[in-house]
């Protein structure tokens, strides 16, 4: 079957579903490990190491009160905030705009006679480019910065180039910039590839970072505290 | 140095280590973004005037991360130098912050354990007097 098909066939047909297929129950599957490897925290067991300290005796001086605006700036925000600025923009513009692209929900409707709103051209070119801005800054980023160059291997370049390439080749498909077939076709390509790459590189940070920060129990857990810990 | 004995590395110890903790340290090493925001969380990067070396994801990736990449099979002197990172260039005080939630202490305590299997810890006695 496969050996009369075309790679363009290929591409645009079969690849879309294993790629969306390969995506959604990859990430399942991530998560389904993680609750077999972990297992539930007694909330009584929960360390809370750095609570307020018990209420001294009157004498010793009162613990300083420390204003919301000093937490702010001791926190990533206050110590990073420009690359925290960029990342989050980038993050939000990254996961929002292929789902309200004009383009995507076309085909959508297509397939299924049901696509979701799509915002206008202009404002998707836009985002578009923020996510492609934000990939540069990430790049000069690791080239430039010390640390960040210091832990960065071939590897984190690839990454980078995988999680733009969709809106790179999405970019130049709207403006129909070099030939349009063949940039089309790139695009495809591009985002099958993002899309499975999500599970099983260091993009599983995606899930990670929510069973990271709200489900597992350690010092800069978020929310409740956390309820689960590895077995 | 740091160690303690001359007799070979036994790989198959600390293969057998390496496994019994693979699944949630090798998660934590592939969830790491390579972002460096956690740099600026450890003082000892500060102290050492902002050398990459002290920045809590370099420590990780060149002490536990090595042992998993190698599987284990690391010389005495390679586990001399991973001693010296989880040693020397972080003291386990917990304070290291990463926005992906990343425990970094425990995959450095976890270091510490593997070497200390393999008696290469680290000795006061070693360090050079200073001065005076
Ligand atoms: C896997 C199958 C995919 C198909 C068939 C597809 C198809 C398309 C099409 C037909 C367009 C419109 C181009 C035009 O206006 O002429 C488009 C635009 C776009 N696509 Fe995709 N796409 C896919 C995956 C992805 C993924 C995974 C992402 C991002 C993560 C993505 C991001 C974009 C963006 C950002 C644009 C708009 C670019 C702009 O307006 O500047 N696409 N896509
Ligand atoms: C939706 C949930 C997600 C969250 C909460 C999240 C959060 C984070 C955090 C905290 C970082 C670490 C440093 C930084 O802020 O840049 C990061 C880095 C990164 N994320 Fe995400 N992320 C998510 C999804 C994604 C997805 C779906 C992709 C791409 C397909 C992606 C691509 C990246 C890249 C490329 C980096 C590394 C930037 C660099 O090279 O320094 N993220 N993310
Ligand atoms: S440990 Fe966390 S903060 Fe440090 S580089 Fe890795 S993802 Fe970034
Ligand atoms: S635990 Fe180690 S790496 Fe983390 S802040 Fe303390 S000294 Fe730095």
């Amino acid at each position: 079957m496969f050996g009369e098909m075309s790679m363009y066939d290929f591409i645009r047909g079969p690849l879309v579903w294993i790629a969306f297929l390969v995506f959604i129950l990859g990430t399942i599957y991530q998560v389904v490990r993680f609750y077999r490897l972990s297992r539930p925290k007694e909330r009584y067991q929960v360390r809370v190491p750095f609570g307020k300290p018990p209420k001294e005796p009157d004498e010793s001086p009162a613990e300083p009160e420390l204003t919301w605006w000093q937490c702010v700036k001791l926190s990533v925000v206050g110590v990073n905030p420009v690359m925290v600025s960029v990342t989050t923009v980038f993050h939000l513009a990254l996961v929002l705009t292929p789902l309200f692209v004009l383009g995507h929900n076309v085909l959508l409707d297509l397939a299924w006679h049901a696509s979701l709103p799509s915002l206008p051209e202009a404002v998707a070119d836009g985002l578009t480019m923020i996510v492609i801005a934000g990939g540069i800054f990430f790049l000069l980023r690791r080239i430039f910065v010390d640390r960040v160059r210091a832990i960065s291997t071939a590897y984190d370049y690839v990454v980078l180039l995988i999680a733009t390439a969709p809106f790179i080749t999405g970019f130049l498909a709207y403006h129909h910039l070099f030939d349009y077939d063949t940039v089309i076709l790139l695009h495809m390509l591009a985002g099958e590839i993002m899309l499975m790459a999500v599970p099983f590189t260091k993009l599983v940070h995606m899930p990670y970072f929510f069973i990271n920060r709200f489900v597992l129990v350690h010092e800069n857990t978020l929310g409740t505290g956390g309820s689960r810990i590895w077995r | 140095m740091s160690s303690n004995s001359q007799a070979p590395i036994n790989h198959e110890e600390v293969r057998q280590m390496l496994d019994h903790h693979q699944d949630k340290m090798k998660t934590a090493l592939r969830v790491c973004a390579h972002c460096s925001l956690c740099a600026d969380s450890c003082f000892l990067y500060h102290v050492h005037d902002k050398d990459p070396r002290y920045m809590p994801s370099h420590k990780v990736i060149n002490s536990l991360g090595k042992l998993y990449k190698k599987k284990g099979k690391i010389d005495r002197a390679g586990f001399e130098e991973i001693s010296e990172i989880v040693w020397r260039r972080c003291v386990l005080c917990t304070r290291c912050y990463c926005p992906l939630g990343i425990d970094i202490p425990e995959m450095i305590a976890f270091a510490r354990s593997i070497c200390r299997s393999q008696d290469v810890y680290f000795q006061w006695s070693d360090l050079e007097q200073p001065a005076e």
